[in-house]
């Protein structure tokens, strides 16, 4: 062990004040936290809760309901990250619709998208945009390569969206944020120091191996003891004040910000983005006319309260029981980064 | 058709992985990640050269890894 993580270490072994609430922002850490035993060597009082960072658990089902709907009416091969195949919509999912003659295609990248959609000119191609600042760009990239190719089967679904508008919704929800440390690689940390000075929100920017994340809790209980509201950023290998102007001025170029509703939260004002006007030519709902959906029929599924730590998963009625990950109610027991699927499969027992 | 498990680790749109630089072309670099060799867009990132490493998400570099010591962080935590 390296003297930071050993004094990180220190820190935490020997912390014993008052009840700290930290709200993790980003599906991997969630997951990387369990999967590296993290909790088992934070102190009790440190309580960390899953906040809304997995785009798959955030995506609203009408969302679901539109690409089911481009599929199976219209015939068009949707194109999509594997998580989002089994989200149930508020009728079906993808994974049902594809039983029922849908051509569900699973790509790791917009741009393989993109390719397919170039190698199947007779098939409308639709990729299904979601994810937040480090997804984006990727998505613009695709549509860039798609125009520089002539390729004109190609559109994009969007549910793109941002961060900033989350933490000023959420910032009342914990003591101090664990920052997703590549989000900020794109956007970088002036944001974060301004909700530190103007907003009174704290944070870390924090990486994902065992010894960024030490370092990164170990810091906010530091922090936490001086009492002032703080940001550091503790990812530095990756995460620059600037981030990456290139990324931001790629995205500036094919979208624009817009309300988006974020499954089982609400609208956050200018918290997603969609395509410019002039970009309509790529934008599926335009393309294709696609109808307003109807609103998802509630279940007891607290997908929406875990997202802004109220609860926690194993606090749903449903959790373990009519809710498993083969066949998940909720969107965070879907994604292998939401919370409900990390506290199933490594046991919601750890540290509360 | 791909089991469900297989779909969520071939798509898991937001996993960042650390990747090497092998050789670059254009916009486009070769990266080796834990092993795994895969040509990724680079044109987000200026002044690669092979051996560097970087933060591909969703078949994108978007950030370059620096591997300087941080004595910062190290202060903070005194």
């Amino acid at each position: 062990m390296n003297a930071q993580t050993e004094l990180a270490r220190k820190i935490l072994s020997e912390y014993d004040g008052p009840p700290i609430r930290v709200m993790e922002v980003c599906g991997t850490h969630t997951h990387e936290i369990f999967r590296l035993g993290i909790r088992s060597v934070l102190p009790k009082q440190l309580e960390v809760i899953s906040g809304p960072g997995c785009p798959v658990c955030v995506t609203p089902a009408e969302y679901i309901d539109e690409a089911v709907w481009l599929a199976l009416e219209k015939n068009v091969t949707i194109c999509t990250f594997g998580d989002l195949v089994r989200v149930p919509g508020s009728r079906s999912s993808l994974a049902d619709a594809r039983s029922r003659g849908a051509r569900i295609q699973v790509v790791y990248a917009p741009e393989d998208a993109m390719r397919y959609a170039g190698e199947h000119p007779e098939e409308e191609v639709v990729f299904l945009s979601v994810g937040f600042e480090t997804t984006t760009p990727a998505s613009c990239l695709a549509l860039q390569k798609a125009e520089e190719a002539g390729i004109t089967n190609f559109s994009l679904l969007t549910a793109n969206k941002t961060m900033p508008g989350a933490y000023l919704a959420m910032g009342d929800s914990a003591d101090a944020f664990l920052y997703p440390g590549h989000v900020h690689a794109i956007i970088g940390t002036g944001l974060c120091e301004q909700l530190a000075a103007e907003n009174g929100i704290s944070g870390v920017a924090a990486g994902f191996t065992a010894s960024d994340l030490l370092l990164a809790f170990a810091l906010i209980v530091k922090k936490t003891q001086e009492g002032k509201p703080f940001f550091v950023n503790a990812y530095p290998r990756v995460v620059t004040r600037e981030g990456s102007p290139a990324a931001v001025r790629l995205v500036e170029e094919w979208m624009e910000p817009c309300d988006s509703e974020w499954r089982g939260i609400g609208i956050i004002p200018d918290s997603g983005l969609q395509l410019k006007k002039k970009r309509d030519v790529y934008d599926a709902r335009i393309r294709f006319g696609i109808p307003k959906m109807d609103a998802a029929r509630p279940t007891a599924c607290r997908c929406g309260e875990v997202l802004q730590g109220i609860c926690r998963p194993t606090d749903c009625k449903l959790f373990g029981k009519a809710c498993v990950p083969d066949h998940p109610v909720g969107a965070c027991m879907v994604s292998g980064e939401g919370a409900c699927s990390a506290y199933y499969q490594y046991g919601g027992y750890i540290n509360g | 058709m791909l089991s469900a498990v297989q779909e969520q680790e071939e798509g898991s749109m937001c996993v960042g992985l650390p990747a090497r630089v092998m050789n670059l072309k254009g916009n486009m670099a070769v990266v080796d990640a834990s092993g795994a060799k895969r040509e990724v867009d680079a044109q987000l990132l200026e002044g690669l050269e092979p051996g560097d490493y970087v933060m591909v998400h969703a078949g994108m570099a978007i950030a370059k890894i620096q591997d300087e010591e941080n004595e910062m962080l190290e202060d903070l935590l005194k």
